[in-house]
């Protein structure tokens, strides 16, 4: 598609650059006519001007010599008036113009010369004819001075008779003064030629190249080659007719103009050159003119044409961006569409398996309902009856709660509750929740702590639970029976002395996922449909809500997985390192200063020392129970407990260490919750159980309660769900049927309740009640008048002694963190959600006693 | 958009930029009345009179480039222009270069004369040189050039070149015919009697002008390498010695290669230097040519050979012997422009122009602080000049001169006068001498 279009701008294009050139040739011949034109005519021109200067230099030559001539004859004259002309020719000296003057009387061949010497004719030549306004010239020779000079020879006449014959010599050097200094700027050379002897008698200063020199007319034939018999013919034959010649020739490489100019009828002749650039100097100028204005207006042209073209290039760069960028748009606004359609696909299917997975369960309790309504007299089936009715229920509250959490998530309204949180908390919590699910599926689940370095960190624990069971929940789902699963808490690198980095790894070797898959796993409203899933329920957000929640505490999360071999998922946080939280005093006060630990795992006793660092307890670390003893003697009255890896020797070590440690000294076995031999060392005195992984909450709890169990025993027993028997509430609730369930469910456990229907009825309830009238309130927080909340706070701020103490227990639909977090900072001890599920009930009160209780012991 | 615009606007800037410089280019300023540029004329002018080769269209003359080269120069310091005047001699019937140069001193035609040694010494005889020592470059020169230069006590003549006088032989020829080298004239004889059984008819080229070199060559041997020169001038001076014993033998020498016919004597007698025998030798006809030392580097005389040459000393009793003459420029004593004549040669005699001049024309400068590297084929010349082997073809301190007499004695001999006659030629001249 897009090649057509750069086809036809080439196809444009090709006829516009033949035009151009076109242009180009019409114009640039053009050009050249009207050069070669321009220099035809200023080569006529400069011949022409060439010949007026040869002409001039000839007349002026004539002249001098006519002068000369004319001259003579009057000193003729002057010489026959004379009575001895001898004399008379002898007043006269040497000048410029006469060399010597002469006079040898008629009859005589001798005579006298002005400079006294005897003078003859011999060595004159007169016989070429050659005259001067009548007077006789000789050839030309080298004379006395060693110049080159010539003689004109005058009859002396008296009264008509001729008495002598005078004779004046000439240099020819006199005539270089009359001639120009400069003959076309000296590039012309200019001799002059004594015609009979075609010597070369005067070469005028200022003409032509100073290292050219020319003895006659062959010397400057062969100088210049002029070799052509046919101008050499031509020019004799012009020299022997006196007439001019005027020749073009190639002189040293330089087209020139030779010429041969007749002088005196021929007697003398003005010989040179001159080169054309010489001659034709202003047509060359005039040319290079054109040229540089045809070269300006071609440059101005093509910048004209450069312009334009960077203007067209310049728009067409904006077009292609804007036609790039409209195809960006298009494409970004079809994938909008598309991923809006996968999207609304997406939500549609969910909302189909929504329908589907809340049909179902509400079809459960609808028909199990009817069911009950029809068998109410028969006990064995209302029980079986009720307990499904509640299964239903409970996975419909489950379903519920995560869409809820999905909505809350996507739209931004979740708030991380940061608070001091104990790994210890969160492993056992996890691992109370998963075991037993792993266990109902015969698998194995093994948590690993390791490289651990600070146990209590600030974050959102619930979140964090949330994110471990919601993983591990999946794994123990889409694990077959009898599969493994691991977590793994991994303490790595610290980036910062503030935060510990932790990666958890949840690794099962269940069914695994398409490659496909993996690449929407955190997708919302996706579940993966397959033959074997599809026996799993569940609503397809729990791993979106997992990456969210991962992503919002600035966590990573990533997978890696293989249909058939299991997965692995891999969350990495990193959390703030509480301070100051390391309990000394706790180790302090039971005396507690030197524990020895034998532990054969290397990493193991790193992680264990690392985690007691800061507690003031010295630990006296060993791989065996030989390397203990050894470290004991002499000093086993500094160690106050014993701390042993079932793994690393199992009874055999116990024995031995409890034989080199004082009786009074306990021992702690590490050791995971299904280590086998157990009941044997349980019998060995002063011995208890710490599960693995080692946490120093952990530790601290089963010392405590070892101290206890040896001081105190019984007072802080394990927290166990409360009897409700007898105890009377004060509940807050607006709905008539939540509060008749609640009173209906708080007598089947032998409690009473008093409903009233807001918040500030409550608190006037209260307020008008006795001291320890009610045992709690359970409190809604939704109501009109007066909501949970500021009931709560009121019943706190009142002046009464059990305002403080009163357990208030929120009970909402409201089922958030935040829900609880806003139920906590309002006053009250717990939350509960609805529906009310009476076990959790209990445990919230349980756990408030026990709170009471701990405190009470604090306060001791 | 911001790229364009700024394209636009540096654009816009350099055409602007264009256009005023084109208008400042046309306006020309004020136009002045009158129309004629006014220049003003340089009539500082040096008179130079100096021999005219003859031109070879396609060769260099390099030894008048070199002199042009010195001219230049004095030109552009002095501001000054340096005419030259010229004369060639265009047979031996014309008046030679040196009466010419003669007649035109006498007459003060021109200012500065390049001068021959007979001519040098005549016309500083006469009185019509101007005494240069008082130039700056004088105190660089060579004692010999002083020397041989000085006529009555003045420094009449400067050159700029020293000029040797050698044998130019085609060795190839010489190694065909299995012949060294001659060192003695016996050798010289034995190698003509070769080359002439072998068919080469005329085993030496001559002109009418350097035949003297072998007379001076055999004649001074002794006299400048004896170690008793000024007591030997001396005596010649004095008319104790006859000029005519030392160039006996030199002259029956010559007589013998007329005689044997190893010398065209009809074209020695009226030829003119180089033109004559020049093309022979190239030619490789004639094995033997005798020249001056520029001749080996300038392609307008042997400077292009298509053979192997050398060029070597004049055969003598003491072996291959360099003939060395002057040939430098003096300053009419009645010149119209004596100062600046003066200046022009102090300028073109300088070391600076000197070294130009020696090292395009690769010759020996009579400078003592100039020098440079010969070209191969002078270097068995330059071996023995180096090692002080050299005769005089001219010297101031002699009463008689000898370049320009031998010379016109030496035609005699071509022209057919004996031995003897020629010995009371120079008798004669002697006698003359003695006499003023």
């Amino acid at each position: 598609m897009n090649e057509k279009p750069d086809k036809r701008e080439k196809q444009r294009g090709l006829p516009l650059l033949i035009s151009i050139i076109l242009v180009f040739c019409v114009l640039g011949t053009i050009v050249y006519a009207v050069s070669r034109k321009i220099s035809t005519k200023m080569s006529e021109a400069a011949i022409q001007n060439l010949s007026e200067s040869l002409d001039l230099i000839q007349s002026t030559i004539e002249a001098i010599m006519r002068s000369q001539a004319q001259y003579q004859v009057l000193i003729a004259r002057g010489a026959g008036e004379q009575e001895d002309p001898e004399a008379y020719i002898c007043t006269f000296e040497k000048s410029q113009m006469m060399a010597k003057l002469s006079l040898i009387p008629s009859g005589k061949t001798e005579g006298v010369s002005s400079s006294g010497e005897t003078f003859t004719e011999d060595g004159l030549d007169f016989s070429a004819g050659g005259t001067v306004e009548g007077l006789p010239v000789s050839r030309s020779y080298v004379n006395y001075m060693g110049t080159w000079s010539y003689t004109m020879k005058c009859p002396v006449e008296r009264e008509g008779e001729e008495i002598g014959t005078l004779y004046i010599e000439y240099i020819y050097d006199m005539i270089d003064q009359f001639l120009p200094n400069r003959f076309y700027n000296k590039q012309a050379t200019l001799y002059i030629m004594d015609t009979e002897s075609q010597r070369f008698v005067l070469k005028p200063k200022g003409m032509g190249e100073r290292d050219a020199g020319h003895l006659n007319l062959k010397d400057f034939y062969q100088a210049n080659s002029i070799e052509d018999p046919e101008i050499q013919s031509e020019v004799e034959e012009c020299l022997g007719s006196s007439q001019d010649i005027l020749f073009y020739h190639n002189i040293r490489g330089k087209r020139a103009l030779t010429y041969m100019w007749s002088v005196n009828d021929g007697t003398i002749y003005l010989v040179g050159y001159v080169p054309i650039t010489a001659i034709q100097h202003e047509g060359q100028t005039v040319n290079q003119y054109i040229f540089i204005l045809v070269i300006s207006m071609l440059t101005a042209f093509l910048i004209c044409i450069l312009l334009y073209y960077l203007n067209w290039r310049q728009q067409e760069k904006i077009r292609r961006e804007r036609e790039s960028e409209r195809k960006l748009h298009n494409r970004q606004l079809a994938e909008a569409l598309r991923a809006a359609q996968i999207a609304s696909e997406s939500k549609t299917t969910f909302l189909s398996n929504m329908s589907h997975d809340i049909r179902t369960p509400m079809n459960a309790v609808l028909g199990f309902t009817t069911l009950l309504a029809a068998d109410a007299e028969n006990p064995v089936k209302v029980r079986e009856y009720t307990k499904k009715i509640l299964a239903s229920g409970q996975h419909l509250l489950s379903l519920i709660n995560d869409i809820l959490d999905v909505s809350k998530i996507e739209s931004g309204k979740v708030v991380l509750n940061y608070e001091k949180l104990d790994l210890n908390d969160i492993v056992s919590s996890v691992e109370t929740i998963i075991q037993p699910m792993a266990r109902a599926k015969s698998q194995e689940f093994h948590v690993e702590v390791t490289g651990i370095r600070h146990e209590y960190l600030v974050g959102d624990e619930t979140r964090i639970n949330q994110v471990l069971i919601n993983l591990l929940s999946n794994a123990v789902k889409y694990t077959a029976e009898g599969g493994r699963i691991w977590l793994r808490i991994i303490g790595l690198q610290q980036r910062s002395g503030q935060y510990e980095r932790i990666r958890i790894e949840v690794e099962d070797n269940g069914y695994g996922m398409t490659p496909e898959y993996l690449e929407k796993i955190f997708d919302a409203f996706t579940r993966a449909e397959n033959s074997t899933t599809n026996k799993v329920q569940g609503t397809g957000l729990g791993m979106a809500i997992t990456k969210s929640i991962v992503e919002l505490m600035g966590g990573t999360i990533e997978v890696f997985s293989e249909v058939g071999r299991g997965s692995l998922f891999r969350v990495e946080l990193e959390l703030r390192i509480l301070e100051g939280q390391t309990d000394k005093v706790f180790w302090e006060k039971r005396g507690i200063s030197r524990i020895i630990t034998i532990c054969a795992d290397p990493e193991s006793r790193r992680d264990i020392q690392a985690l007691m660092e800061d507690t003031g307890v010295h630990m006296e670390i060993a791989a065996s129970a030989e390397e203990g003893q050894e470290r004991l003697k002499g000093r086993d009255e500094g160690c106050q407990l014993a701390l042993l890896d079932w793994e690393s020797g199992g009874i055999d070590c116990l024995r031995k260490m409890r034989k080199a440690l004082a009786a009074s000294v306990p021992i702690v076995l590490l050791a995971e919750f299904d280590a086998k031999g157990l009941e044997e060392a349980l019998n060995i005195t002063g011995t208890s159980i710490l599960t693995k992984p080692f946490f120093i909450s952990a530790f601290q709890e089963k010392v405590a309660q070892m101290w206890a169990d040896s001081e105190e025993p019984g007072d802080l027993g394990p927290v166990t769900a409360r009897d409700l028997t007898g105890m009377h509430f004060l509940a807050a609730e607006d709905n008539e049927i939540n509060a008749e369930i609640l009173t209906e469910l708080l007598d089947m456990e032998g409690a009473t309740c008093e409903i009233v229907e807001n918040g500030r009825l409550a608190v006037e309830r209260f307020r008008q009640a006795a001291e320890d009238e009610f045992d709690a309130i359970l409190m809604d927080v939704q109501m009109p008048v007066m909501n949970g909340h500021d009931a709560a706070k009121a019943i706190r701020a009142l002046p009464r002694n059990d305002a403080g103490r009163i357990p208030i227990i929120a009970m909402t639909a409201n089922a958030f963190a935040e829900d609880e977090k806003a139920a906590l900072d309002s006053g009250m001890d717990a939350h509960v959600s609805k529906p009310l599920d009476m076990e959790m009930l209990k445990k919230a009160l349980a756990d408030r006693m026990k709170r009471d209780a701990e405190k009470k012991e604090f306060l001791s | 958009m911001k790229n364009k615009f700024g394209m636009i606007h540096t654009w816009a800037a350099c055409l602007a930029g264009g256009l005023l410089l084109l208008l400042a280019s046309c306006s020309g300023g004020g136009d002045p009345q009158n129309l004629l540029t006014q220049e003003a004329e340089n009539d500082r002018i040096v008179n130079l009179f100096s021999p005219m080769e003859k031109i070879d269209p396609n060769a260099q003359n390099v030894a008048r480039s070199a002199s042009d080269l010195t001219i230049i120069m004095a030109e552009e310091q002095l501001g000054v222009t340096v005419h030259y005047n010229t004369y060639t001699a265009e047979n031996y019937q014309d008046k030679t270069y040196d009466d010419v140069t003669l007649d035109r001193a006498r007459n003060n035609m021109d200012d500065i004369y390049l001068l021959n040694p007979d001519t040098l010494l005549a016309l500083g005889a006469e009185g019509k040189l101007m005494d240069l020592s008082g130039l700056a470059c004088v105190k660089n020169l060579r004692e010999i050039i002083r020397t041989a230069n000085t006529v009555d006590g003045k420094l009449v003549a400067i050159p700029q070149e020293v000029v040797a006088y050698g044998l130019f032989v085609n060795v190839e020829l010489f190694r065909q015919y299995e012949l060294d080298l001659p060192n003695t004239p016996e050798e010289f004889l034995e190698c003509c009697r070769v080359f002439k059984e072998n068919g080469i008819e005329t085993p030496i080229g001559a002109n009418r002008w350097w035949l003297e070199t072998f007379v001076f060559a055999q004649a001074y041997a002794e006299l400048y390498s004896g170690g008793n020169t000024e007591a030997e001038i001396a005596a010649l001076n004095s008319g104790e010695a006859k000029y005519s014993d030392y160039m006996r033998p030199g002259f029956e020498f010559l007589k013998e290669l007329i005689d044997r016919g190893y010398i065209d004597v009809e074209a020695a007698a009226t030829g003119e230097a180089i033109e004559t025998e020049g093309p022979d030798f190239l030619a490789g006809k004639t094995p033997i040519v005798m020249a001056y030392w520029g001749a080996a580097n300038t392609e307008t005389a042997y400077g292009k050979t298509d053979f192997e040459m050398q060029v070597i000393g004049f055969p003598s009793s003491r072996g291959q012997m360099p003939v060395i003459t002057m040939t430098g420029f003096g300053i009419a004593e009645g010149a119209e422009h004596a100062q600046d004549a003066m200046r022009v040669l102090d300028i073109i005699l300088s070391d600076e122009a000197l070294q130009v001049y020696s090292q395009t024309n690769r010759v020996i400068s009579p400078s003592q602080n100039v020098k440079v590297d010969c070209v191969p084929a002078l270097q068995p010349l330059n071996d023995r000049i180096e090692e002080g082997v050299y005769v005089l073809g001219s010297n101031a301190g002699m009463d008689v001169e000898q370049w320009g007499n031998t010379c016109l004695i030496v035609r005699k001999l071509l022209n057919g006068a004996s031995v003897d006659e020629c010995m009371a030629a120079f008798d004669e001249l002697q006698n003359a001498s003695l006499d003023k």
